[in-house]
């Protein structure tokens, strides 16, 4: 009997957690959402959403962990956008398709390297750097298309974009869904994942414990390099044609979802079920404020106060929790005497 | 006789386990330059910090002329005319001297007039004699000169006692000239002046009067004219030897680690010492004598510049914590919370971080159920007390978390291990416990290097003692020479020669 109701708190004090809360308002969402229109609960639906936003979604992944890992970087959707106008630059030029999409692919393993280098080993401020490099590589995307916009890729490519691969789930989604499995692998069961989280908490300790915080540093602004310009050559084949604007202004909603989720602005804490919550969250709130024919910039408006409200919420939680525990210690001292 | 200006009665001070201050009564007359000196732990700090009104007195009253005053904050100080610099000065490095010397006064109007500022900072300089530029940023200045500028706020504010808590620490000898060129104008003037020293000759120097503090205790207070060095020693570290767990004599086994002129340009330099199996050797010396810097030297955190490590016989370039780690030099920190633990994560994540690939698959991941046998054979073998090794470490106690620490670099099979302060703030239980664990760890034939500012500990736990100062190695004294009296007449600079005997 006793157990049962230990069983009983401990799945409370479970939904106490901020991922327990973000179960709690997805659960609104789609209530609400449901009594729209029925057309919501539909897998298309829910599906569709998906494919809207896969491109972020997809960078939201490694954005966590640099996140975890108190690092930041700005420049990931300039990364996008310049992978995607690359290789419609390569394609106009003659290049074989095939070839173009891997030296994109490379150019972003060179740019996250460009970035971890200087953040790393310069030991300058992530925000600063990434900042410049969001400026940087979206000039040289602008470079090469100019105010062009480029189409007119071969049928596989958009095909590859916009058609169901596997049931039906696009390309982009399987590709989502993999990296998904493999980042939670790594964040929370590998040794690396554990060097991401101690770093994070305080990256002194962890030096002093002959862990090895420059390359954790690189490989995961290398791994983001490369996860942008994927995301970017998946969105130009969604999209079929690419501009300079491509992926312009992806950062905010990318770093919203992560913080959304629980992790830590400061680094150290955070997990791939919560923003994987915030994700659903964010999806759901914007499709269910089309369906109530809220504009976009309501919409906008809506998920920054949802932001706000991220990154208070855990404070005002924190002390609520901590003044009740002050109250406890006070009267057991005063018991004591 | 004139009536002092600042009074303390009987003041006492708590803190958790510790009795930093007890039943301390000090007064300052006017014009008047009064040392305060003490080993570290004293109570020195705690005393300048309700002066202060950092922290207030559990007991005891402090009184200006001859009233009783309740000091809550820095800003009641000020408006005492009770000022204090640091060791450190604290001014704001991109504003003027002018700026910085007037930055605290609220009375000067809603707008700022330069001019008028601009010349009753040259009024204060001159008070003072000292020659600044005050239109100058602060930036450039030297640690002496923004001194000067602290003091001058100081006196812009009628500041009557004036604390300086080890002002020459960082000072050049011909800096600390100019200091005392300052100090003694400002006693002319009638300024009372709290000097805390580490240095003798300067404190005999300039003080008209040396109280000297032991374990939060007034030891004695007596004239400079009828104290002696020998006295004053002997009254910091006169305490007895009890309550310490006493090492016993192990043999000494293989020489495992030789150090030959370990030198960091501007830290230390000529360290040289040899490291035995089954040795515990100490370091002794003040705070600045740079031991926390030779141990981070050896552990690759800030290499040396020159010299030799010559580890098991092979010369080595530690260059790396990784590469001192792989030849079995651990290293635990002083500062547990900053360097020590990731507070947050739990005991066992702690303890197997500096050996996670020892815990992992050829994937790359942790296994678990490995990790956590570790953490719990150490909670049994440490006695930590905790409900599980999942437990974050932030909740537990001081010495507990100091026994995590101690887990997490024996888990490492370290031949050395360094401990940097290992009891420093922990109960007397837990020290005792930690002590029993080094001796334990020496029976194995490990050797420790035991970096502690507590002299009796060091005595007691080690076989042999070096002692440093100022970067310096004073000297390496045999058990059988060491007393509280010859360390810390080493550690303070005094009789050089005698010390270099055993070295």
């Amino acid at each position: 009997m006793l157990q049962k109701r230990n069983l009983f708190l401990n799945s409370l004090a479970k939904l106490k957690s901020w991922e327990g809360f973000l179960l709690f308002l997805l659960a609104v969402i789609f209530i609400i959402n449901s009594q729209q229109t029925s057309a919501y609960l539909s897998v298309q639906n829910q599906i569709n959403l998906f494919i809207l936003s896969i491109e972020k979604i997809i960078v939201v992944l490694t954005m966590t962990f640099l996140i975890i890992n108190a690092e930041i970087d700005l420049s990931a959707p300039s990364i996008m956008g310049l992978a995607a106008c690359l290789m419609a630059w390569l394609y106009t030029q003659g290049v074989p398709l095939p070839l173009a999409l891997a030296i994109c692919l490379l150019v972003g393993v060179l740019c996250g390297l460009f970035n971890g280098l200087w953040i790393a080993y310069a030991n300058l401020s992530s925000l600063v750097v990434t900042l410049a490099m969001l400026i940087c590589y979206r000039g040289l995307a602008r470079v090469f298309l100019e105010d062009k916009s480029i189409g007119g890729f071969p049928e596989w490519f958009n095909l590859l974009g916009q058609k169901p691969l596997i049931g039906p789930f696009p390309l982009a989604m399987i590709v989502f869904f993999v990296l998904l499995v493999i980042a939670v692998v790594i964040l929370q069961y590998s040794g690396f994942g554990r060097h991401v989280f101690v770093i994070g908490n305080n990256a002194e300790v962890a030096r002093y414990s002959g862990v090895r915080v420059k390359r954790v540093k690189m490989l995961l602004y290398v791994a983001s390099g490369f996860v942008s310009a994927l995301a970017g050559l998946l969105f130009a084949a969604r999209l079929g044609a690419v501009r300079g604007d491509t992926a312009l202004g992806f950062e905010l909603d990318i770093i919203t979802m992560v913080l959304l989720g629980g992790v830590s602005i400061f680094g150290g804490s955070g997990s791939l079920f919560g923003v994987f919550l915030s994700i659903l969250i964010v999806l759901n709130l914007r499709n269910g404020m089309s369906l109530a024919n809220l504009t976009g910039h309501l919409q906008t408006g809506v998920i920054g106060a949802l932001l706000i409200f991220s990154v208070l919420a855990p404070n005002i939680f924190a002390q609520v929790r901590a003044a009740f525990r002050r109250r406890r210690v006070a009267a057991a001292r005063d018991e004591a005497c | 006789m004139e009536k002092p200006v600042i009074e303390t009665r009987h003041i006492s001070k708590r803190f958790d386990m510790t009795q930093a201050l007890c039943d301390v009564s000090l007064d300052l007359y006017p014009g008047e330059v009064h040392a305060l000196v003490g080993e570290n732990g004293a109570g020195k700090s705690t005393l300048i910090k309700i002066l202060t009104g950092i922290h207030r007195p559990d007991e005891g009253e402090i009184l200006l002329d001859g009233k009783a005053v309740q000091i809550h904050n820095s800003q009641d100080a000020q408006a005492l005319g009770i000022a204090a610099i640091y060791q450190e000065p604290m001014v704001f490095p991109d504003l003027n001297v002018a700026e910085n010397i007037f930055i605290s006064h609220q009375d000067r109007g809603k707008f700022v007039r330069w001019g008028k500022m601009y010349k009753d900072a040259e009024a204060v300089l001159a008070k003072l004699d000292v020659k600044l530029n005050v239109r100058s940023q602060a930036r450039g200045l030297t640690l002496a000169a923004q001194q000067a500028v602290e003091i001058a706020k100081a006196i812009s504010l009628q500041a009557r006692v004036l604390i300086m808590d080890e002002p020459t620490a960082s000072l050049s000898a011909h800096e600390v000239q100019q200091l005392f060129k300052l100090i003694r104008s400002l006693r002319s003037q009638g300024v009372s002046i709290l000097f805390i020293g580490h240095r003798l000759e300067e404190v005999f120097e300039i003080s008209d009067r040396i109280t000297v503090l032991r374990d939060g205790m007034k030891i004695s207070s007596k004239l400079r004219s009828e104290a002696t060095t020998e006295g004053v020693i002997r009254d910091m570290v006169g305490r007895e030897i009890k309550d310490f767990f006493l090492k016993g004599a192990t043999k000494r086994g293989d020489l495992l680690m030789s150090v030959r002129n370990l030198s960091k340009a501007g830290v230390f330099r000529g360290i040289s010492f040899d490291v035995y199996g089954g040795e515990v050797l100490g370091f002794a010396g003040l705070i600045g004598s740079r031991r926390t810097d030779v141990c981070l030297a050896l552990f690759g955190i800030e290499p040396a510049d020159s010299g030799e490590i010559i580890f098991e016989g092979k010369p080595q370039k530690i260059r790396s914590p990784q590469q001192a780690l792989e030849l079995g030099i651990t290293y635990a920190s002083e500062d547990r919370r900053k360097l020590g633990l990731t507070m947050p994560m739990s005991i066992a994540s702690n303890i197997s971080l500096p050996m996670l690939p020892r815990y992992m698959n050829v994937l790359g991941l942790i296994r678990r159920h490995e990790e956590i046998a570790a953490a719990e054979e150490f909670r049994r073998r440490l006695m930590i007390r905790a409900e599980s090794v999942n437990v974050p470490v932030e909740r537990l106690s001081g010495g507990n978390q100091q026994k995590v620490m101690l887990s997490k670099w024996l888990n490492a099979n370290p031949k050395v291990l360094i401990l940097d302060e290992p009891t420093r703030g922990i109960d007397v239980g837990a020290k005792a416990e930690v002590h029993h664990m080094i001796n334990d760890l020496t029976d194995r034939g490990l050797a420790v290097i035991l970096v502690s500012s507590d002299l009796p500990e060091v005595l007691a736990m080690s076989d042999r003692i070096l002692v440093m100062r100022e970067g310096r190695q004073m000297g390496i004294f045999e058990k059988a020479q060491a007393t509280e009296e010859t360390i810390m007449t080493a550690a303070m600079g005094q009789n050089h020669n005698v010390a270099e005997v055993a070295a």
